[in-house]
């Protein structure tokens, strides 16, 4: 009887052989792992367009006035790209993480600053709130965001605690009459924390000890809205190496009544929120990253033909043919392991954080070196801002710090290593 | 209430801002690993459809290209902006030099015909063939009138179309009764970015795909071929010339431009 069943069994069907395996002799579709479906390729074909329209010319008179672009800004919202991942039943457009890492990479490769004001809206508040709100919170404060209507972000680090998350002391104290929480203490580094440069934004996610100890059931997550009294713009920074057109500013919170509706998943659950957004927020980042790298081999693969010296192209030297060669396998080396983490990333879970941690760590300081070459092979036109890279240089290097330092994805990866991957599979 | 029908013509050429080479037999231009895109005459085209659609004057909006396989995909980033379906005439003809424009104003009748618009939107020319035939060949087939160079077309009666047509000494004004056929100039609009939201949707719109060989009664064959492709003279330099005399005599005799 077992031999009868072996038999009715189709043992092609069942495991599938006809359609794809490792054999060379079956006709493969050719795989774009940058582009997974053809939706993919037309959203990048897409922001390249814009970009090179629109993002481009721009760059350089922003950085310069350390001024934020409000009205390019508002303009993906109507691309439908501040509300990337978000739900459409609230105003977003329910994409994937491969979708966010191609407008970040794409945006970035032109304008990282403007990039990091997107990311800050995009994923630390409206993919946050998305994740962990509730019905009620994600009426209330996803349409105006999705549209670009509102522009916000989030707030975690402080003037005195920042890879130290539990370290914060920012507090929040549940009213008398128990309708309440408020709030006292500021926030530092806040991207997005202004957009005129004399109020706050118009909306945030703010990390407060509701506990008294450094656990994590100690924190809690809130939405806090401009003018609520008590909230306030403490001081834009100035004068930031990179991200110069992105506004960065400290928040000040005295006495701030947050209602207590606007607790976002449960009081001392704030890192569960944290954790469900870190991966797409690091995986984003990374991308940042990649897309400056993308800008300066370009940039310096150009210039090197262009450029002569002693009868010939620099580009025939070696020293030049060096820093575009490993800038580009470096680069693509990169890049695979961003898309290759991001096709797997489901934008609701948690538990992914090694290789979150891994493709920033190694994206950051990939982008910091191959922005580093293209000064060099641009030689004294790379000083200069109109040739793009010096001003990519100097981005490149918040990838390293801001988002999670080296430091802190050094002490996150060893400690997953330990607990759950003792063997790599 | 309208039914109008727009049929609007969609093609696959290289990317205005590549730098083409000239292929190593010297027949045509290289096209491999070259970043192709829709005619940007095309997209001005597909805009003013789009446009129309939205102030409910035209109902579909029909998108049509003739060439390869990979068409379908710039088919594809025409739905995105507004088309209602598409329709791909499948064939290996070089769309840059061997798919000429009377062949392709023959299958445009074709659809028109079939599909029973209202009128067809081209661009002016394409920026790889530059003839600037498709348009008034399509509208001589069909026995429509044409108006080309179309800066604004104004369709709000929806009989009779109020176009601006461009030419070297100015803008003309022409009424053009319907069915006709329209091409597009750069001054017609400004093309939108296609939304996130539309390039999702815009896969279950329909892609009817048409084999060329099914189409047995249209000629697509060339007839005319070219034998050699090459890169312009490169530019030598100039010279100082000492009078206006000089000039003259150089401009006569030298470059004999007078």
């Amino acid at each position: 009887i077992l031999n009868m069943l072996f038999k009715t069994i189709n043992y092609s069907k069942l495991f599938n052989y006809t359609k794809y395996n490792l054999s060379t002799k079956t006709k493969k579709q050719k795989i774009d792992f940058f582009n997974p479906t053809n939706d993919h390729l037309a959203l990048r074909e897409m922001i390249k367009n814009f970009v090179k329209n629109e993002v481009d010319k721009q760059a350089l008179e922003y950085n310069k006035n350390e001024v934020f672009n409000i009205n390019l800004f508002r303009k993906l919202g109507e691309f439908g790209l501040l509300g990337i991942t978000a739900d459409t039943e609230y105003g977003g457009s329910g994409a994937d993480a491969v979708s966010a890492v191609i407008v970040h990479e794409e945006l970035s490769s032109s304008d990282p600053a403007f990039c990091l004001s997107y990311l800050a809206h995009s994923m630390l508040f409206v993919n946050n709130l998305a994740q962990n709100g509730n019905h009620e919170q994600k009426l209330k404060y996803l349409p105006s965001t999705c549209s670009g209507e509102k522009i916000g972000g989030m707030c975690m680090s402080e003037p005195g605690a920042g890879t130290d998350v539990l370290g914060m002391s920012t507090s929040a104290k549940l009213s008398e009459d128990k309708k309440h929480y408020i709030l006292n203490g500021s926030k530092m580094w806040i991207t997005n924390g202004t957009l005129d440069g004399k109020t706050t934004g118009d909306v945030y996610l703010v990390y407060a000890k509701t506990g008294s100890g450094r656990g994590a059931g100690d924190l809690t997550s809130f939405i806090v809205e401009k003018d609520m009294p008590g909230f306030s713009l403490g001081q834009k920074i100035e004068n930031k190496c990179g991200m110069r057109a992105s506004m960065t500013a400290e928040l000040v919170f005295t006495d701030v009544k947050v209602p207590i509706e606007n607790v976002v998943g449960t009081v001392g659950g704030a890192t569960l929120c944290m954790m469900r957004n870190l991966e797409i927020e690091r995986i984003v980042l990374a991308a940042m990253s990649l897309g400056i790298a993308k800008r300066c081999i370009e940039v310096m693969n150009n210039y090197s033909i262009e450029r002569k010296a002693f009868g010939k192209s620099i580009g025939d030297f070696g020293q030049i043919q060096k820093a575009i060669a490993e800038s580009y396998a470096e680069f693509m080396a990169a890049r695979s392991y961003v898309y290759n983490i991001a096709q797997n990333l489901e934008l609701d879970s948690y538990g992914n954080g090694l290789d979150a941690d891994g493709v920033k760590l190694f994206a950051a300081t990939m982008g910091k070196r191959v922005a580093d070459r293209a000064i060099q092979v641009l030689g004294g036109y790379g000083y200069v801002g109109e040739y793009q890279v010096e001003r990519l240089w100097r981005d490149s290097k918040l990838l390293e710090i801001g988002g999670g330092t080296n430091e802190a994805h050094h002490k996150n990866m060893v400690r997953d290593l330990r607990k759950f991957h003792k063997e790599i599979l | 209430i309208v039914i109008m029908k727009l049929l609007v013509g969609i093609k696959r050429v290289v990317d205005y801002s590549v730098k083409i080479r000239i292929s190593i037999d010297k027949k045509s231009v290289d096209l491999n690993n070259v970043k192709m895109s829709i005619n940007p005459f095309c997209e001005i085209a597909l805009e003013e459809a789009v446009r129309l659609k939205e102030k409910s004057i035209a109902k579909e909006v029909i998108a049509l290209s003739i060439g390869p396989k990979a068409c379908q995909e710039t088919l594809r980033s025409a739905l995105p902006i507004g088309a209602d379906r598409a329709i791909h005439i499948e064939t290996n003809l070089r769309t840059d030099q061997e798919l000429q424009p009377l062949a392709v104003a023959k299958l445009f009748k074709l659809i028109a015909l079939r599909e029973q618009v209202d009128a067809v939107l081209l661009g002016k020319q394409a920026i790889d063939g530059d003839s600037c035939q498709t348009g008034p060949m399509t509208a001589a087939l069909l026995g429509w009138p044409q108006c080309t160079y179309a800066a604004s077309i104004d369709l709000s009666n929806k009989s009779v179309a109020l176009i601006d047509r461009e030419t070297d000494n100015g803008t003309e004004r022409l009424s053009v009764p319907l069915p006709a056929v329209i091409t597009a100039d750069l001054r017609l609009n400004e093309p939108r970015y296609a939304t996130l939201p539309n390039i999702m949707k815009a896969k279950k719109k329909p892609l009817e795909i048409i084999p060329i060989e099914s189409l047995k009664e249209i000629d697509v064959q060339p007839h005319n071929t070219v034998i050699r492709a090459e890169d312009p003279p490169s530019r030598k330099a100039g010279s100082l010339v000492n009078s206006v005399d000089e000039l003259i005599d150089k401009l006569k005799n030298e470059a004999k431009v007078i």
